[in-house]
């Protein structure tokens, strides 16, 4: 029998609904919402997620949906602040350390366990923890994605068993953050006896007892991760009872699921269906910050001989005429509406370094072909021009399985051909277009990183240092000032010297026209009305998502089932 | 019979081994590996990389990698799932049954309706209800996949939402139900994926046996049935009906294959995390082992389908005999 839609997306028709209300008038009575005591406890939000995890023990996470869950039952020793400032310690909150000493020649720090901190199994949390959690970010045999982000941690020691002593090879601006920031603290009790070796394999990388607001319920793969309030938990219980993401391995499926209401929240809105959430009276958009950027990446090198300059890309005229023939702001307006960030450089916007006053190449196809003609690029009869026999062709090697890369290098290929540069389209699936990258098997690539918040992850992109084998410079980008300038901004204690220094180094980047910068993604969350969310940090929308709530008088049957055990 | 089925056993099990050994090195040949892209930033080191396809035997030259993957499969070993870092025979073990059960149903619910249509067309042949039924199907049967998913699931999980928008059971009360309101949810979230699947092969099965019904509706023996009485409705299901069964048997041991194979678009629009979505995921994340495993098992259900329909066939018509 078919009825007319509900008002409201949270109503069910058919029998289910009849036992969702009894279910729920009898969840109430044993629910510890009512003896909260606050109005704001209680409810479940229910994420809409088109992946799942796979694996709960942090050092080996390696997709978004593996960092969300971590963070949130695992707890680190002080937590960065809103502003993301890594420097020093000054900005950054007790978490799992109530408080920390710096030894007299800063190679060390001594951070004091805060006694009431307890793991979900109930055990304390305890100084020999947080040895064995550096231990094992270290240990060669694990091969922590992380691994970068650490050297400069070298051990932990035990004081005694509520201060544990990290030290560092060198006194930097971001040790500390480097081992707050990167290093989740983990139960030795645990896993200590997994093998390190096994660690990739064991069933223990499901467990995920941490020390967390939240602790794991239940993941049934590819189905759901099922996170409930840890209400003992010595940060004080999260305002939610429940935290579920629901796993539709489709896109389209899992907007479809937080449309019809069957889900509260889904990040990953595009522009077509916010635009369907104009009229929504049950759903809002919530945009949050990302440390997301998208550019097209030139190859300096030869893919086809790596240590050779790019036969055409290597010439630093050919990249500026290339940027100058790309108006960014029509391309933006044109995939996003509106709804697009400008890129200003190599960085996001939302890190602390990023500045939006640096000189930009214009948009002057004029000047572009100028340039060309000075550079020695004639034009043939088809348009396209060449060089002493070599056509000024190249590719753009760019990912299917995004909407917006693929949008952008179409009308890229338009804008380079108005100036005489012919562009073929290299679309493959993910881990093809990883592969190349990788390889620095390409012409141009159409990049989309998510950096670290220090500005040490440019340096990684960016450096010569960067190009080697362990490096991220794919494009072979090289620049002996930038270098040294790179350096500087990492090394000094300073945060507007800092800041000048990352400055000057982008804008050398930028008139070096390693890249074409086009654009933040729009990051934007379809959230249900009722729910209440807290300030979101680029690192992580989630960071704070034990605050979020669902007022008393808003909330729905299913948000009223409470912490009652399952049948 | 004994060599026949002897015959038969070799030829499956060469024709198991030829996929599989292609399948490996096929997707061993396609570019990126289960760690390039894994991590999803540019900062981790190669030697990182480096370590992890080290871990998992991704060192190794491809002939010996085959060979211990060989031997492994052998012992009932189907190693390691890179992308959801467990054993591939758990992974499997819980996407096998569910695509079973989807496919199962589908595939009786289709068999059972194209042989119904396939007997209406034929026993008004030429007639309105023929051309109308067959126009339907041919719609039906033209109509892509994916699209058709999308299609019952906005109408009926989101435009008018009596049906659940997909998965398998409700993520949130699945666990406060009672048992049979558990059995209930399951059965509603069922609904809408085998109803796309049994409207995408109703088409071809009823068009098999309208067809199968036509080659023996002029026999001598239906012409003497109506001879002696009996009315051409009766005729027709009571006797053409057995006799023009056997390719839609023979259709049904094809199908069979489905039932590990899955249909990739429709559990992948319904998140119904059965076969076809596994495999097309571990596609896409060059998860090696996973991949080989799922063709693996497919090939042995496209070959057991294939014997079993010869059997099933020599049942229904006894002057069909194996051997």
């Amino acid at each position: 029998m078919l009825r007319a839609r509900p008002a409201s997306p949270h109503r069910r028709t058919g029998r289910a609904v009849f036992l969702f209300a009894a279910l729920a008038l009898s969840a109430c009575k044993g629910s510890e919402t009512a003896g909260g005591g606050s109005s704001d406890i209680g409810g479940t939000i229910v994420f809409s997620t088109p992946s799942d995890a796979q694996t709960m023990l942090p050092p080996l996470i390696v997709n978004v949906i593996d960092r969300t869950v971590t963070d949130l039952l695992y707890d680190r020793l002080a937590d960065i602040s809103d502003d993301m400032n890594t420097t020093g310690d000054k900005t950054f909150k007790p978490q799992l350390a109530e408080r920390w000493d710096w030894s007299a020649d800063s190679l060390s720090i001594a951070f004091h366990i805060n006694p009431r901190a307890k793991w979900h199994d109930g055990q304390p949390v305890r100084a020999a923890d947080v040895r064995y959690s550096v231990q094992l970010y270290k240990d060669p045999a694990l091969g922590t994605s992380a691994t970068p982000l650490i050297a400069n941690i070298d051990s932990a020691s035990v004081r005694d068993s509520l201060t544990a002593v990290v030290h560092f090879k060198r006194h930097t601006p971001t040790q500390f953050y480097d081992m707050v920031y990167q290093v989740l603290i983990l139960p030795q009790h645990v896993l200590a006896s997994t093998p390190v070796s096994q660690m990739k394999t064991a069933d223990i990388g499901r467990k995920g007892i941490g020390s967390g607001r939240f602790r794991l319920a239940k993941w049934e793969p590819g189905q759901r991760i099922e996170l409930v309030a840890d209400t003992a938990n010595y940060r004080g219980r999260p305002k939610l009872d429940r935290v579920i993401w629901s796993i539709a391995p489709d896109f389209n499926a899992a907007v479809t699921r937080f449309m019809s209401g069957e889900a509260d929240v889904f990040d990953q809105l595009r522009p077509e269906q916010i635009a369907r959430l104009a009229g929504d009276t049950a759903r809002r958009i919530v945009r949050y910050p990302t440390f997301q950027y998208t550019y097209l990446w030139f190859n300096e090198a030869n893919p086809a001989a790596l240590g050779q300059p790019h036969p055409l890309l290597g010439d630093r005229a050919v990249r500026r005429a290339l940027t100058m023939a790309v108006d960014r702001r029509a391309m933006l307006r044109n995939v996003f509406d509106t709804l697009g960030q400008m890129l200003y450089g190599p960085f996001p916007n939302t890190v602390d370094v990023a500045d939006s006053t640096l000189a930009q190449i214009p948009y002057d196809t004029v000047k572009a072909r100028a340039l060309l003609d000075s550079a020695g690029w004639i034009p043939g009869t088809d348009g396209v021009r060449s060089k002493n026999g070599r056509r000024l062709e190249f590719a753009i090697t760019t990912p299917n399985s995004s909407a917006a890369r693929k949008q952008y290098v179409v009308l890229l290929q338009e804008a380079f051909k108005l100036v005489g540069a012919a562009v073929r389209i290299d679309e493959g699936d993910f881990a093809t277009f990883s592969a190349k990258q990788n390889d620095h098997k390409f012409d141009a690539i159409m990049a989309l990183y998510a950096t670290d918040p220090d500005v040490s992850g440019f340096k990684q992109t960016w450096s010569t240092a960067g190009m080697a084998k362990d490096g991220a410079n794919f494009g072979d980008y090289s620049n002996p000032k930038v270098d040294a300038l790179l350096d500087s901004a990492t090394t000094t204690f300073d945060p507007s010297r800092k800041k000048d220094y990352a400055r000057r180094a982008f804008e050398m980047i930028i008139q070096d026209a390693a890249g074409i910068w086009l654009y933040a993604p729009p990051t934007i969350a379809g959230v249900h009305k009722r729910i209440r969310t807290a300030p979101m940090r680029a690192d992580g929308y989630w960071a704070h998502l034990a605050d979020w709530y669902i007022p008393a008088g808003e909330r729905s049957a299913r948000d009223r089932i409470g912490l009652r055990p399952t049948q | 019979m004994r060599r026949y089925l002897a015959g038969r056993l070799l030829q499956a099990v060469s024709v198991i081994l030829l996929v599989t050994t292609l399948t490996f090195v096929l997707v061993h040949l396609a570019p990126g590996d289960p760690f390039g892209e894994a991590f999803g930033r540019p900062n981790v080191p190669a030697s990182v990389r480096a370590q992890w396809r080290a871990d998992f035997g991704l060192d190794k030259p491809l002939p010996v990698q085959y060979v211990r993957w060989l031997a492994n499969a052998a012992r009932g070993e189907l190693g390691f799932s890179f992308s959801h870092r467990r054993p591939v025979r758990a992974v499997l073990a819980e996407a096998l049954p569910r695509t079973a059960l989807l496919a199962g149903l589908s595939l009786l619910a289709s068999f059972s309706l194209g042989i119904v249509v396939g007997v209406l067309q034929a026993e008004r042949l030429g007639g309105a209800r023929d051309r109308w039924l067959g126009r339907v199907l041919l719609f039906t049967y033209s109509l892509p996949d994916f699209w058709l998913a999308l299609v019952v699931l906005i109408l009926f999980a989101y435009r008018i939402p009596i049906f659940p928008v997909g998965g398998i059971v409700d993520p949130v009360l699945y666990d406060y139900l009672s048992p049979g309101a558990r059995i209930a949810d399951r059965l509603r979230h069922l609904v809408l994926p085998v109803v796309t699947l049994t409207l995408l092969s109703t088409a071809a099965i009823a068009r098999y046996q309208r067809n199968a019904l036509l080659e023996v509706l002029p026999s001598d023996w239906m012409r003497s049935a109506i001879a002696k009485g009996l009315d051409w409705r009766t005729a027709v299901r009571r006797h053409a009906l057995r006799n023009a069964l056997l390719p839609t048997i023979t259709l049904a041991g094809l199908y069979l294959a489905t039932l590990a194979a899955g249909a990739v678009f429709v559990e992948k629009v319904f998140s119904w995390p059965g076969m076809g979505l596994v495999t097309v995921n571990a596609i896409a994340a060059r998860d090696y082992p996973l991949i080989t495993a799922a063709v693996l098992v497919m090939s042995v259900l496209v070959v057991l389908g294939a014997l079993l329909a010869d059997v099933a066939a020599s049942v229904a018509d006894p002057r069909v005999r194996v051997g």
